[in-house]
């Protein structure tokens, strides 16, 4: 072919609809706001697979807190009808994430499995992913951090440790992903089996609020979980196509 | 160009030179110092380097006992899972369970025996060995009387509890103590009086339609949070049409203080602190008043909480009488229904007769014995005695007098920490000096530890043999066996052993036989194993089975029918609740609360569970009191303002955080810092509530009426806002947690506003 | 004497040029002296410091992630905008009255710009891996990210740059040339080299304005799209309040306004303390005054819009960011920004202060003053009130991050004083046009004019 044609031919392969989403595999999450009980065990399961700096008091005084996964909590109406609702918010895995476009060097990108990941020894540091996502999950290592010794031994070898000037998100365990996919190419499967790869996060959560898997397996229970009356996107009116659904919490009063 | 000659060329060469040099040396002090990877020349056989080795074990963070599995890497602990197989928690795990890792990998652990060379409770130990800190406890053990020896441990089960009964006998001493604060004494209490058990029964909230809580914050740590949290999530949301016809779980919480188990609830009902079982008693003379409980003993029933009307309740707990009606109705109606109580509701002085109180509600709605109700536990298979041996608050006063009268001469201290989580009023701290010795077995430098003379630390649990029988249990006989998951790190031994060694040192070897606490512990299986008449030659491969699957169980379920003990139904009242501190001196009740990260001050020296923040008032590495912003507007205090907080024994200083979910007469602080030792995270930092608690007791039971204290707050004009990791808790509209009308309603407007269809190919799922 | 002043001028403009290149009195050693200290001490030791310790050395947090650095770059680019408003399009509007002004403005945009990308090296979390952004085959076989509005920035910034380097190089060739035949030694070879050769014939002259009115035209867009680029760093994203618009006219108007101001401002030093009284006039002041006057009513109307929609878009998102611009934590700053952009400037209105040297220095300083806020306020209220509102956070910059800007100031005036002492300062030529030809001893007025 000639360079034209194909430049031409690769200019309609990335313009056609779908492209996007021809993913090896859609993973997704769903988490049932009427489960969570904003005990906190997903936060520090996360900090203890990946590595997550302890970043001390006046580092979180100033603002800096590192938590990929955090619990966020909203109070409504005053004592004594006073109520209290947790959403645990971590990166939502935009299919149409607003980090991606901006990043100058292309630190962040959307991988084969729809994830959106990111690339430490890339990043420049210019954060203006960090700017651009409404859902503010990306967080800056505003320094070098420190682990006293020995509490480094407990640090995992599969996930990098950050040095200052990075930016860092969930990955939703890709490390787990990628070590799924690996025993299932060892096992001559194609495919990964449903519930067999768990972020730690969902693999912790006491009272099962999370599910994580893939949606382009009809039959896992994270497409039936998404599929729920009561699934809606956190600020879903911003189009930014989140691979993370919540189900509302059900206020038994309401009706 | 000006032409450069050859000296000027020279020179500007010279100084380039010179610029790189210092370019680089600047460049190489900011670097790194530089890290060899190297190989083992001769690797270990246990593992291979980049394949993790998995070793299940049993959770030593708190009494509740889950299973964990450990992801080991290279001989180093990486990751605490839960054990899916374990049945309290089913393959999850709490915060501070996964926090584990920071107990064994903590830079403020004893290292290796010490022996103070200062005054008690200076910092002036000095390195000992085995031999010599073993000798020197042993002389002074066999020096010691009988009844002068006490053992105070925090609560341990299964097979080391035997050992230490084994000890004790030998020694010829009784005075075995465990001590952990949050053991929900009134709770056996009230056991034991309403249906003669000694065990604690199993609640099964996981198959309830509808739970009243009495202020137990069975999601933070009531007995058994993960399996509660587990049984939380099913009745909500695990239901499908095929179990429990598909209904969601109702849940109200009564607390004077929202926890999380009152946010996660459908309704939170603020009752006055102490009136709960006021409450329950409406509650329970509504269902029989109304006709709903049809039992023989109907007529006792009715007489007994005849002086119980709503009207009268309503009066005394703030509760309207519409309310109380309505949960009778609610509570009776939902089959099954489950009460159950605790926490600030049971520690105050009539917190016995509250719980035996919620129990009689349990009874009246006939969930005894069934699915989504009180199911009891068979005893468990070996260490069953130690349920005896927790000290309630009674026991440990009379350990105080007995110290200050000098009839103590060793006391041995395994893990727990009085001087933290007794108050000042106790007078433990003072008592102590009047013990000529104390040894330690903790693994940490906290507040009893530092007044020891011995230190014999212990291996945290992530390095020890030992085993666990979950108190209370799942219904069934369950015990899992907590193995090393990691070489020892330090000189330290575990408490088994250290025990034998002992033993070995006084010369009990024939009662005590065994050298090492995993030969006791392989021989206590082995009886464990010989129950189920099976084959004696192979133990070794049981044994196997039972360390890789982590987990042991007995389909042993408790039949018999329901007997509840004579005269409790006439008997059945709840007294009035004292406090502390007449209400004008001191105008608030203070309610000191756990917290999962915290616990009991454990989760202190844990940055994790510094880091994390509080699930209420996303608050870090701090203590805080809490109260009701209309109370806080009237005394002109804002977020943030330092006050001083006082009962009749003693102040502490903490901010204040605007609460909308608190009494207005009442202020929380959270239990769990104002260490002043225990190592550099926990140190001098936040305040113990615990120290200013009055010693009122609960008469029944002997326990600390923790929620029996009142308070007085006043500002001292200076600011210290706690750090939070929360900006505006208030959702301004934005939609961001949305909620919906109940399942089973049809869907007025479409539930799917804000979705966004997403292609979902289908792809063949090749069958494995 | 008019006609003795006149008859002398344009030797006069040659020798005063000439005399502000050689002759270096003790004032300008110790100014430059005291430039390069403040430079070292409150730019680069800092700088190092942050590059040592991290950003945190710097007040930014999560989610507030950009700060003051962001909010010179763009301040400093702002600043750029005054050669190009002076040089160009007034250029092309043939207005006389730029003439004296121009090339110290394009020196000014030179300069604003080299700043702007040292701040932006401050800027970045790992500095040292900056030439990713620039795309060149390399052995990691990527490219840079061209959808990213910054990097849209990285290239029209760095044609902005290179075009306004040429351009004013260009236009200084016939000056070097005069220079160069009036000064010695190194100076002479200096100007030589820079001169090109110029002779002064009319084809030369003839290219010369050709390619100055080309490449001025050129420019003139490039300026403007460089700005809109910038403000589409913000306008891009999706965070209530940057969200907008208007932000591309925005940004440039808010640029030429500033940069405007900034101009006034050099003018004053320049006139005073390079002895260009006779040059730099009333009547440059005058229609700078005028200039400031219609950019600041822009200004204002932009702002008001901005008010506006964010009001009437109802939304708590805007609604909140309206709320916490006018009466939140940094309110204090917002009125500061509004008296000093747009209410202190309705006093350009009267001639008299237009034509005083000193209120107008005072007053090009608070417009820049309250455009930095300005700047300050588009990153730090955005970005502290975003969509969720557990996120928000109040950021308060540190004390190396204003060390830094005071720095930057002190770089540009660094940068300022080596031009005036390298570069003709005032455009010999060009100030030659605005001029009558002088006459002869003796020769009568009306055989003098032209």
């Amino acid at each position: 072919m000639s360079i034209l044609d194909r430049f031409v031919s690769g200019w309609r392969e990335f313009r056609k609809d779908g492209y996007y989403e021809e993913f090896d595999y859609a993973w997704t999450m769903t988490i049932d706001l009427d489960r969570c009980t904003g005990c906190g065990a997903c936060v520090t399961a996360c900090q203890a697979e990946n590595n997550i700096p302890i970043v001390g008091e006046s580092a979180i005084d100033k603002g800096r807190e590192m938590q990929w996964i955090r619990i966020e909590r909203y109070w409504e109406g005053e004592y004594p009808n006073a109520k209290l609702n947790f959403i645990p918010m971590l990166c939502q895995q935009c299919d149409a994430a607003p980090c991606e476009t901006v990043c100058p060097v292309t630190a962040t990108y959307h991988n084969q499995d729809g994830l959106n990941a990111q690339v430490y020894n890339r990043c420049i540091g210019t954060r203006s992913c960090a700017v651009y996502c409404p859902y503010t999950v990306r967080y800056f290592n505003f320094t070098d951090h420190h682990w006293d010794a020995p509490l480094e031994q407990q640090l995992n070898p599969d996930v990098t440790v950050r040095e200052k000037g990075v930016m860092e998100k969930c990955t939703f365990c890709v490390q787990r992903i990628r070590q799924a996919k690996d025993h299932a190419k060892d096992d001559g499967r194609r495919r990964v089996r449903d519930g067999e790869v768990q972020p730690a996060c969902v693999q912790s959560c006491p009272s099962e609020a999370m599910i994580f898997g893939d949606r382009k397996d009809a039959s896992s229970r994270v497409s039936k979980s998404m599929n729920d009356e009561r699934a809606y996107r956190v600020l879903g009116e911003l189009n930014t196509r989140p691979s993370v659904i919540y189900l509302k919490k059900v206020d038994a009063d309401a009706d | 160009m000006a032409n450069v000659d050859r000296r000027e060329f020279l020179r500007l060469v010279g100084a380039g030179g010179v610029g790189a040099g210092a370019g680089f040396m600047l460049a190489e002090s900011i670097k790194h110092p530089v890290e060899y990877l190297i190989p083992y020349p001769v690797p270990p056989e246990e593992f291979s380097p980049g394949i993790a080795t998995w070793y299940n074990s049993v959770c030593g963070m708190c009494p509740a006992g889950c299973g964990i599995s450990v992801r080991t890497r290279e001989g180093r602990a990486k990751k605490i899972e839960g054990n899916p197989l374990h049945p309290v928690n089913q393959g999850r795990l709490c915060a501070l369970g996964q926090a584990g890792l920071q107990v064994l990998y903590n830079p403020d652990r004893l290292t290796g025996p010490m022996i103070q060379n200062g005054e008690r409770g200076d910092d002036a130990f000095v390195k000992a060995t085995w031999e010599d800190g073993l000798s020197r406890t042993a002389e002074r053990l066999a020096a010691a009387r009988r009844d002068g020896i006490y053992v105070l441990s925090q609560g341990v089960r299964g097979h080391l509890a035997n050992l230490f009964e084994l000890f004790m006998g030998e020694l010829g001493s009784d005075r075995l103590l465990h001590y952990d604060f949050a053991h929900p004494h009134p709770l056996y209490a009230a056991n034991k009086r309403f249906f003669g058990e000694h065990q604690l029964p199993y609640y099964d909230i996981r198959n309830t339609r509808y739970l009243l809580s009495f202020g137990a914050d069975y999601l933070t740590n009531w007995l058994s949070p993960v399996h509660h949290s587990l049984g939380f999530g099913h009745s909500r949301q695990g239901n499908d049409s095929s179990s429990n016809d598909g209904v969601r779980g109702r849940f109200v919480q009564i607390e004077p203080r929202m926890s999380i188990s009152g946010a996660a609830a459908d309704e939170w009902i603020p009752a006055r602190p102490g009136t709960e079982g006021f409450l329950a008693l409406g509650i329970a003379h509504h269902i029989v008043a109304d006709g709903r409980y049809a039992g023989d003993d109907a007529s006792l029933w009715r007489t007994a909480l005849a002086g119980w009307s709503s009207g009268r309740v309503a009066g005394l707990t703030g509760v309207s009488e519409g309310t109380i009606s309505r949960l009778a109705r609610e509570f009776a109606r939902a089959e099954p229904g489950l009460a159950i109580g605790g926490g600030a509701a049971g520690n105050h002085t009539n917190g016995v007769d509250t719980l035996v109180a919620v129990n009689a509600l349990n009874y009246l709605v006939g969930n005894i014995g069934k699915a989504g109700g009180v199911v009891f536990n068979p005893d468990p298979v070996t260490g069953g005695s130690a349920i005896d041996r927790q000290a309630n608050y009674r026991t440990m006063q009379n350990l105080i007098e007995n110290a200050r009268d000098g009839n103590i001469d060793v006391l041995i201290v395994n893990n727990t920490n009085p001087a933290f989580t007794l108050p000042r009023a106790s007078g433990f701290r003072e008592a102590l000096a009047a013990i000529p010795t104390i040894v330690s077995l903790s693994s940490f430098m906290d507040e009893t530890t530092l007044m020891a003379d011995v230190l014999l630390p212990s291996h945290t649990y992530l390095e020890a043999w030992g085993d666990d029988m979950p108190q209370p249990g799942v219904g069934f006989p369950v015990g899992a066996i907590s193995q090393p998951v990691v070489a020892p790190l330090y000189n330290s031994r575990s408490t088994g052993d250290i025990i034998l060694g002992l033993v070995g040192k006084l010369g009990f070897n024939e009662a005590i036989p065994w050298t090492s606490m995993e030969d006791f512990l392989k021989d206590g299986w082995r009886e464990i194993y010989e129950r189920g008449s099976r084959e004696p030659g192979d133990f070794d491969s049981f044994w196997r089975d039972v360390l890789v699957s982590g987990v042991w169980g007995e389909n042993a379920r408790r039949g018999g029918s329901v007997v509840i003990a004579p005269g409790v139904i006439e008997g059945m009242a709840v007294s009035a609740p004292r406090f502390s501190g007449e209400s004008g001196e001191y105008p608030f009740i203070l309610h000191a609360y756990l917290s999962t990260a915290m616990y009991d001050g454990r989760g202190a020296n844990l940055p994790w569970m510094q880091e994390l923040p509080d699930p209420m008032t996303s608050i870090v590495y701090g203590t805080w009191v809490e109260m009701n912003p209309a109370t806080a507007n009237e005394m002109g205090l804002a977020d943030g303002d330092l006050v001083r907080v006082t009962s009749e024994k003693g102040s502490i200083e903490a901010p204040v955080v605007l609460f909308p979910a608190i009494m207005p007469d009442v202020v929380a602080m959270p239990i769990g810092q104002g260490h002043d030792a225990l190592g550099r995270y926990a140190r001098n930092r936040g305040a113990n509530p615990i120290e200013i608690l009055a010693p009122e007791t609960e008469s029944a039971s002997g326990n600390l009426a923790t929620s029996a204290t009142r308070v007085a707050l006043v500002a001292t004009g200076r600011r210290a806002a706690p750090v939070k990791t929360g900006g505006e808790s208030r959702q301004l509209g934005r939609g961001i947690v949305q909620s919906t009308g109940s399942r089973s309603a049809p869907a007025g407007h479409s539930a799917k506003l804000n979705s966004i269809p997403i292609i979902v190919e289908s792809a063949v799922v090749e069958s494995a | 004497m008019q006609t003795e002043e006149q008859q002398l001028q344009f030797t006069d403009i040659h020798n005063d040029v000439v005399r502000s290149l050689v002759v270096t009195g003790r004032g300008y050693y110790i100014t430059l002296g005291c430039a390069i200290f403040v430079l070292l001490t409150c730019f680069f030791f800092p700088w190092f410091y942050q590059l040592y310790y991290g950003i945190g050395a710097a007040g930014m947090n999560s989610p507030t992630v950009w700060g003051t650095y962001l909010a010179s770059f763009i301040f400093w680019i702002g600043l750029s905008h005054s050669g190009t408003l002076l040089s160009c399009v007034l250029h092309i509007t043939n207005s006389q009255w730029r003439k004296a002004m121009y090339r110290s403005a394009e020196a000014m945009t030179l300069f604003s710009l080299m700043v702007a990308a040292m701040m932006v090296m401050v800027h970045l979390g790992r500095p040292w891996f900056i030439h990713w952004s620039v795309p060149y085959p390399n052995q990691m076989e990527l490219w840079p990210n061209f959808r990213s509005p910054l990097l849209f920035d990285v290239m029209a910034i760095t044609t902005y740059l290179t075009g306004s380097s040429i351009f004013i190089y260009m236009g200084s060739i016939p000056d070097f040339a005069a220079v160069r035949d009036r000064t010695t030694g190194w100076r002479h070879h200096l100007y030589t080299l820079l001169s090109l050769g110029w002779r002064g014939t009319d084809t030369e002259w003839h290219r010369l304005g050709w390619a100055y009115t080309f490449l001025a035209v050129l420019i003139i867009p490039l300026a403007v799209s460089v700005h809109s680029i910038v403000s589409w760093d913000f306008a891009m994203s999706i965070v209530p309040g940057l969200h907008q618009t208007i932000f591309a006219p925005y940004f440039v108007v808010g640029a030429i306004y500033s940069g405007t101001a900034g101009i006034v401002t050099v003018m004053f030093v320049l006139r005073k303390y390079m002895n260009f009284e006779q040059y730099i006039t009333k009547l440059h002041f005058d229609n700078l005054g005028k200039l400031l006057l219609v950019l600041s009513l822009l200004w204002s109307y932009i702002n008001i819009l901005e008010l506006f929609t964010g009001w009437y878009s109802g939304t708590s998102t805007e609604y909140e960011q309206l709320k916490y611009k006018l009466f939140g934590y940094y309110a204090p700053l917002y009125w500061e920004m509004i008296l000093f952009c747009g209410v202190a400037p309705l006093l350009l209105i009267s001639n008299k202060f237009r034509t005083s040297f000193v209120p107008m220095l005072v007053l090009s300083i608070a417009i820049n003053i309250g455009m930095y806020t300005e700047r300050f306020l588009i990153i730090a209220t955005t970005l502290s009130r975003q969509y969720l509102p557990e996120s928000w956070r109040v950021y308060v910059p540190s004390l190396v991050e204003l060390s830094i800007i005071v720095g930057s100031v002190a770089m540009f005036v660094t940068l300022f004083l080596l031009f005036v002492k390298i570069f003709p300062s005032v455009s010999i030529y060009e100030v030659k046009e605005t001029m009558k030809i002088p006459k002869k001893k003796g020769m009568p007025e009306w055989q003098a004019t032209h």
